[in-house]
């Protein structure tokens, strides 16, 4: 018995090892090391001068924009993530009734989550352009505005756009998970509380969302995940500007590394940044091994 | 047995492929130089060809070096820059905006040993004086800029203006005309966008006496006094509405230049090379003059002096290839090569700097540099700084000026 085992083990390693391999090349030994780039001290140049303990992160927490950005991730993932499923739920329902068409609309739906989100990012940069921007000149001709808005000019206009694009990037994904959810549940069970006589909203609420619990939670901890370290529609949009007025700690990273030539106060914040998402990361193993127990 | 056959080829295979390759390497000491060059032409435009051009030539004349020229757009040259150093990979030669972290750091050579003694001498004293750390010359000038005050001169025609304002009040009042007389259109471009904040609030507040460091305290001053005025000044103009909506997201080029081009500024802050950008971008028809800077009443109208530089670094110990690619560099047949790839900047040679003045398009750029304002580029921590700055200037002119720039104050202070 045990030595079947071992021989199993040994010989499934040539099919994990790439893996391993992967996972230990691309994703620890990078981690080791921007944990370790933190804690030393390096100059503008790139060069290094041994380790500084903690003066990094001392310099970092001292950073005026520190307490806006930390709060402005919080505010940026949970309302993206939140309205994100609060539109999915209705669309993936949709698109699971049947009607003439729906496979095109199904298709088109994957556009913006296919696009690359630089792609898509650009193309919303110059449609909300404050000068020659399509929405300016729609807006214009309807009449609905007299002179053309800086829609990315002030910080909570462009906020709120980086808000709404951001979803609209989102929104494809988590609905397809909602969608692989709902063909999981059997017609028997609605037929079944069709005859008991259950109305519409009372079998959406009591049998249909707790069924979609589970693709809807992985759903909503890989939007958090993906959301959370969202860079390029940020960067592409506003390059967190004006000022740091647009920043989350993802592009502030981005910033304090290569605009103010300072990598390891960078690394510092990644440090943080990672150990945000590793509480997610932990959430959602949490959320994942739920799921197999039930 | 058909494991093993496979096996054997691959093997030969293997070696035939090292056999080969050993075999096409030179057998004397052959040397690689590695250039990272920033690209001055931008918008599509690229200097790659140039620098193939030169690297060709160059290995044909001198069989034994190699120079691998890696041309990287400005956005992106620092980052790229410090992270091939940070991973061990220092280049040998680097061309970009500044010189004095990596001189602070012990990186470079000295001018004195990158080029030869005649080419050194050709060399204008004004751009050397700009390149000290410590008192010795760590980095080569390679071009200039200089920058005057641009205008459309049919707009200024239709509000009735006929002479250029030279004081802050009276720049006031005619873009308060402009403001009345022609709709839709924005008195001064004024870019203090990320891309070039720290050149246009450097002209403005070199007009009325201030500056970003003080040589005499040896002390970053952002937030003196004569800075906080100039911001002051700004957002008074912004907040009228004499200049373009939002100058803290207004890049250079994206936006104040393309609405100079588009005949939407009838003012603007302008480099050397803006001319040229016009043609180059839609803007041909505009009917463009120039003048000073306006300075505000009881100060000199200052212009702006940027140059870029040739840096060595001493790692690989390549110093001779080095000196003899610098050197092909500045023959004044290639500089001129050089110059037009980049594109109508000012020439750092003597010999080269003859010629240009007598091209219409740069003398009066060239008469205005004796008297111009640079960064505090000699500075060890102005790379960084010149970030903050870039970051976090504009947000003085929309927000409130004296805290924004005390912040800025502190993280330059801070700066390593």
């Amino acid at each position: 018995m045990t030595t079947v085992r071992k021989r199993y083990r040994v010989g499934a390693l040539p099919w994990i090892g790439p893996a391993m391999a992967v996972i230990f090349l691309m994703v620890l030994y990078p981690a080791f090391e921007m944990v370790k780039t933190s804690f030393m001290s390096i100059d503008a140049t790139g060069t290094s001068h041994g380790f500084t303990g903690l003066s990094n992160y001392r310099t970092l927490f001292r950073n005026p924009n520190l307490t806006a950005v930390l709060e402005r991730t919080v505010i940026w993932t949970i309302s993206i993530v939140v309205l994100t499923v609060l539109i999915s739920l209705p669309v993936a329902q949709i698109l699971h009734a049947k009607f003439p068409g729906r496979r095109f609309v199904r298709y088109a739906l994957i556009v913006p989550w296919a696009a690359s989100v630089v792609m898509t990012s650009t193309s919303w940069l110059w449609i909300l352009n404050g000068y020659y921007g399509v929405l300016n000149r729609i807006l214009l001709s309807l009449g609905l505005i007299q002179d053309q808005k800086q829609f990315l000019g002030s910080q909570t206009q462009s906020f709120t756009w980086l808000i709404i694009v951001a979803i609209f990037v989102s929104v494809p994904f988590t609905t397809y998970v909602v969608l692989a959810g709902l063909t999981t549940i059997g017609e028997d069970i609605l037929e079944a509380s069709t005859v008991d006589g259950a109305s519409g909203w009372q079998r959406y609420k009591s049998i249909i969302f707790p069924l979609l619990r589970p693709a809807l939670l992985i759903g909503m901890v890989i939007n958090l995940i993906n959301v959370f370290n969202s860079f390029p529609i940020i960067w592409v949009m506003t390059t967190g500007g004006p000022g740091y007025s647009t920043d989350t700690t993802t592009t502030l990273a981005y910033k304090i590394s290569f605009r103010n030539a300072d990598i390891a106060q960078s690394a510092s914040m990644a440090t943080i940044n990672f150990g945000i998402i590793l509480i997610f990361i932990v959430l959602f193993l949490k959320v994942s091994r739920w799921r197999d127990d039930s | 047995m058909k494991r093993m056959t496979r096996g054997a080829a691959v093997v030969s295979a293997l070696t035939l492929a090292v056999t080969m390759a050993v075999g096409v390497t030179p057998s004397h000491a052959a040397t690689t130089l590695t250039m990272i060059a920033a690209d001055y032409p931008g918008d599509g435009h690229t200097q790659q060809a140039q620098w193939t051009d030169f690297a060709t030539r160059f290995h044909a004349a001198n069989p034994d070096v190699t120079v691998n020229v890696i041309v990287k757009s400005w956005n992106d040259i620092d980052q790229y820059v410090a992270t091939q150093i940070a991973s061990g990979q220092t280049p040998d030669v680097v061309n970009k905006g500044d010189y004095s972290a990596p001189a602070a750091a012990g990186l470079l050579y000295p001018a004195s040993k990158i080029v030869s003694a005649a080419t050194l001498a050709d060399i204008l004293p004004t751009f050397l004086n700009n390149s000290k750390y410590n008192g010795v010359v760590y980095a080569l000038p390679d071009l200039a800029s200089a920058r005057a005050l641009f205008y459309n001169k049919d707009l200024l025609a239709k509000a009735g203006i006929t002479k250029l304002p030279t004081s802050w009040l009276a720049l006031t009042t005619d873009l308060g005309i402009i403001h009345r007389k022609l709709k839709g259109i924005y008195g001064y471009a004024i870019p203090l966008g990320p891309e070039e904040a720290q050149a246009e609030f450097n002209i403005w507040a070199g007009g009325n006496g201030g500056s970003y460091y003080n040589y005499a305290t040896k002390a970053w001053v952002l937030d003196s006094p004569a800075n906080i005025a100039t911001a002051t000044f700004l957002k008074s103009l912004t907040t009228k509405g004499y200049t373009e909506p939002n100058p803290d997201k207004c890049d250079r080029t994206a936006c104040a230049q393309a609405l100079f081009a588009a005949g939407k500024a009838v003012f603007i802050n302008g480099s050397v090379f803006l001319g040229s950008w016009l043609t180059a971008n839609g803007g041909s028809k505009i009917n463009v003059g120039t003048g000073s800077f306006v300075s505000n009443t009881g100060h000199k109208p200052v212009t702006l002096g940027v140059q870029d530089y040739f840096t060595a670094y001493s790692k690989n110990g390549n110093q001779a290839a080095i000196q003899k690619w610098m050197d092909f560099i500045y023959q004044p047949a290639n500089y001129a090569k050089f110059l037009v790839a980049a594109g109508g900047f000012i020439p750092a040679t003597k010999s080269a700097g003859a010629k240009a003045a007598s091209d219409p398009a740069l003398a009066p750029f060239i008469k205005l540099l004796p008297n111009a304002v640079f960064y505090p580029g000699d500075i060890a921590s102005w790379n960084s700084v010149k970030g903050q700055i870039q970051q976090g200037i504009g947000q003085a002119v929309t927000g409130d000026p004296a805290k924004v720039l005390g912040q800025l104050q502190t993280a330059a202070a801070a700066a390593k």
